[in-house]
């Protein structure tokens, strides 16, 4: 049979290799009933057989930044500027929160994912997005908070609140350290499904870059000659321009912040485009 | 000219095998350098060295595999295990690359390859289906329009609002089918799924694949070990083995030849002289055979073939008062039967015994025989277990229309009749 015949308009096309820049976003954009679906799956499954459920949104960053004000403010007295250390420990926990869940959590998107992959195609990466989605969907309860103690303290006469016009990059701030943990957790998922060891990786890596950025510490109390550790994180100025634009106090500069989003699409284009290569050579060592 | 639904051209999918990981990190630095540093070809690849198939690091799943779907054509993909089937079906569902090799396909495409895909035991069937359904590609008004056909098909009813890990086994396929089964794409793949539930379900299931490309036209691909169910629903056969294709084709010419393949049977030994021959000091086994009186030379072992259990073997002493007997085992291990002569005197020399086993008696699956004999009165004993083994195919006939697996051990064909008997009273009541 002539097997090259007219059958020039076929609808799909499956061949042995996955190109580099086949990102197909639209095919993944037919999928966001999926991902919609999904990111309703872990809220449900937050209320499934727990005592407190949904609620422990809010009180995993209170209990952290209790112990945080406890032992970083009262014992060993960093000092946190005019700001009062509740809402210090509260924005950087809230934010490294995002960064620390979606980089962990999508770091093991083809080792938990297995059995789904292995049986049926869509476009996997979906899996990460619904991810991230269900992260920030989270973080908008814990932004309620953060507001709810904002109002809390601007009524007390002895605090005052400096809320600025950088307040508005606040939606940037979170899409940037989004994307920046979902990046790294993209370049992590490919390594982990290969090396599966280097899993237990990514907690000490957490929290090496907790240290390196300025979450239970501020910027300027940082001796000047290590700040270049802190200034080569992506991640510092927008820690700084979130406290900035909420409380009044930060320190960062436009070139930092130009550095930082490069740095954002540089990774995320790494990440994206390192999955978008391997998800199918994976597919065969899963 | 009739389209093609699905064209597999030249597909090859090859498997690393060995363990990967330890020491892999070290083999793909040593690749990486041999490639794309110093542009030699892979190490560890096809072209290596090792030529001994019991040493070499891959295996082809999949070796040069063509394949035309024309639309609306219904093929059932067999073969024995590790044979490529479910390899082909998982390229074809994009879900692994091929090695080498190009499919191309027209319409949307869904894959059944498991039960319950995209399941989750936590949330309640509602969810589930939506879910499922999503995972399987479907779009958010065909479940909404099919949702209430979905539930009524899996009968899961009042229970649809309960957690699906609540349910039982039954009610979890039935409702992780009915999501696969009312799926609107145009190309169906179908691996097996056939294999779970009651025998009442699985009709019902086979029902629906029927009317799915009865009255709908659809293209199906179906893998399974169910001969009955191939042949009920599928016009063309996929013959794969080892990864490559035997044959394919419309059914009739496929089906006999693979079914005589397929029966793994060694339904003789024999050995030439009694130093080789399994045995002891008094016995030697000279030759086992079991020859099923076929119609014709080709027809298959199936439950209304009569057997014939043949053996002969050496008594090695001038005097042996001996039993012999055989067992007959299931593919469970279970003994369908035990049956031994009574102690007999024999003499130095060749002894045969022989057994008919009756048709319709055995059930259809597989089964081994083992030889034992006693001699003295339970002095001592030898044993040969497993010397022979046979398939038994199933056979219905006609106007047989049920294709669950027949219950029973064995499947004996005992006169049940039915016979009207005259009354003094007429019936009254009307039902």
């Amino acid at each position: 049979m002539n097997r090259t015949d007219k059958q020039s308009e076929w609808d799909w096309q499956i061949t042995n290799n996955t190109r580099w820049w086949q990102l197909d976003l639209r095919e993944v954009w037919t999928y966001r009933n999926l991902l919609a679906r999904l990111v309703r799956r872990d809220f449900l499954l937050s209320y499934q057989q727990t005592l407190l459920g949904p609620v422990w949104t809010l009180l995993q960053p209170l209990l952290t930044v209790f112990t945080y004000v406890l032992v970083f403010s009262k014992l060993v007295g960093i000092s946190t500027g005019t700001v009062p250390p509740v809402l210090f420990y509260l924005t950087g926990t809230i934010l490294w929160g995002l960064f620390n869940d979606v980089f962990t959590g999508t770091s093991t998107t083809f080792t938990t994912n297995a059995d789904l992959f292995s049986k049926v195609y869509f476009p996997r990466l979906v899996m990460p997005f619904a991810f991230v989605s269900a992260q920030l969907m989270r973080l908008l309860v814990q932004l309620a908070l953060l507001a709810a103690f904002l109002i809390f303290y601007s009524f007390r006469t002895d605090v005052t609140i400096h809320l600025n016009a950088w307040a508005f990059a606040l939606p940037g701030i979170l899409i940037v350290v989004a994307l920046l943990g979902l990046a790294g957790g993209l370049i992590f998922s490919v390594i982990t499904a290969k090396y599966r060891d280097l899993m237990n990786v990514v907690p000490i890596l957490m929290r090496i870059m907790m240290y390196v950025t300025p979450v239970i510490y501020p910027m300027d109390i940082i001796p000047v000659k290590v700040r270049w550790i802190l200034a080569i994180n992506p991640m510092t100025p927008m820690f700084e321009l979130f406290r900035y634009g909420l409380l009044g106090e930060g320190t960062f500069t436009s070139a930092q912040l130009v550095y930082s989003l490069v740095c954002t699409v540089a990774c995320l284009l790494v990440g994206l485009f390192l999955f978008n290569k391997q998800k199918d050579a994976l597919m065969d060592i899963l | 000219m009739t389209k093609l639904a699905i064209q597999v051209d030249n597909i090859s999918k090859l498997y690393q095998l060995g363990t990967i990981g330890t020491g892999s990190f070290k083999r793909d630095l040593h690749r990486w350098w041999s490639t794309s540093v110093r542009n030699q070809d892979d190490p560890f690849g096809l072209n290596s060295t090792v030529e001994n198939e019991s040493q070499a690091s891959h295996i082809w799943a999949l070796r040069k595999v063509n394949l035309d779907v024309v639309e609306g054509d219904v093929w059932g993909i067999v073969g024995g295990n590790g044979s490529g089937k479910s390899t082909l079906l998982k390229v074809i569902s994009r879900i692994i690359r091929p090695t080498h090799g190009t499919v191309r396909g027209r319409g949307r495409l869904s894959s059944m390859l498991e039960v319950g895909t995209g399941f989750h035991q936590d949330l309640s069937g509602r969810e589930n289906i939506y879910l499922s359904g999503y995972v399987l590609g479907m779009k958010r008004h065909e479940i909404r329009r099919r949702f209430d056909e979905i539930v009524e098909f899996s009968g899961i009813g009042q229970f649809v609002d309960t957690p699906v890990k609540r349910y039982s086994s039954g009610m979890y396929v039935r409702l992780a089918f009915a999501v696969a089964a009312h799926l609107d794409s145009d190309i169906l793949i179908v691996d097996e799924v056939l294999a779970v539930g009651d025998a009442e379900f699985q009709k019902k299931c086979l029902a629906k694949m029927q009317e799915f490309t009865r009255t709908e036209g659809r293209t199906i691909l179906f893998v399974s070990h169910n001969m009955q169910a191939v042949s009920q629903l599928c016009k063309h056969i996929l013959w794969l083995k080892k990864g490559q294709v035997v044959a394919s084709g419309p059914i009739q010419s496929i089906l006999n030849q693979y079914s005589n393949q397929s029966q793994t049977n060694q339904l003789s030994q024999v050995w030439q002289t009694p130093e080789e021959a399994p045995g002891n000091h008094w016995i030697r086994l000279k030759s086992v055979e079991l020859v099923p009186q076929k119609e014709t030379e080709n027809a298959l072992v199936d439950v209304r073939t009569p057997l014939t259990l043949k053996f002969n073997f050496w008594v090695c002493q001038d005097e042996l008062r001996l039993l012999m007997g055989f067992q007959l085992m299931n593919q469970t291990g279970e003994c369908v039967f035990d049956i031994m002569t009574p102690f007999t005197d024999c003499k130095r020399g060749l002894v045969e015994a022989t057994c008919e086993i009756p048709g319709n008696f055995l059930n259809d699956g597989s089964y081994s025989i083992s030889l034992i004999a006693y001699r003295n009165s339970w002095e001592d004993y030898f044993d040969y277990q497993n010397c022979l083994s046979f398939d038994v195919e199933d056979f219905r006939g006609d106007g047989m229309n049920f294709t669950g697996k027949w219950w029973g051990s064995v499947r004996p064909k005992f006169p049940l009749t039915l016979m009207h008997k005259p009354e003094n009273q007429p019936l009254s009541l009307s039902l």
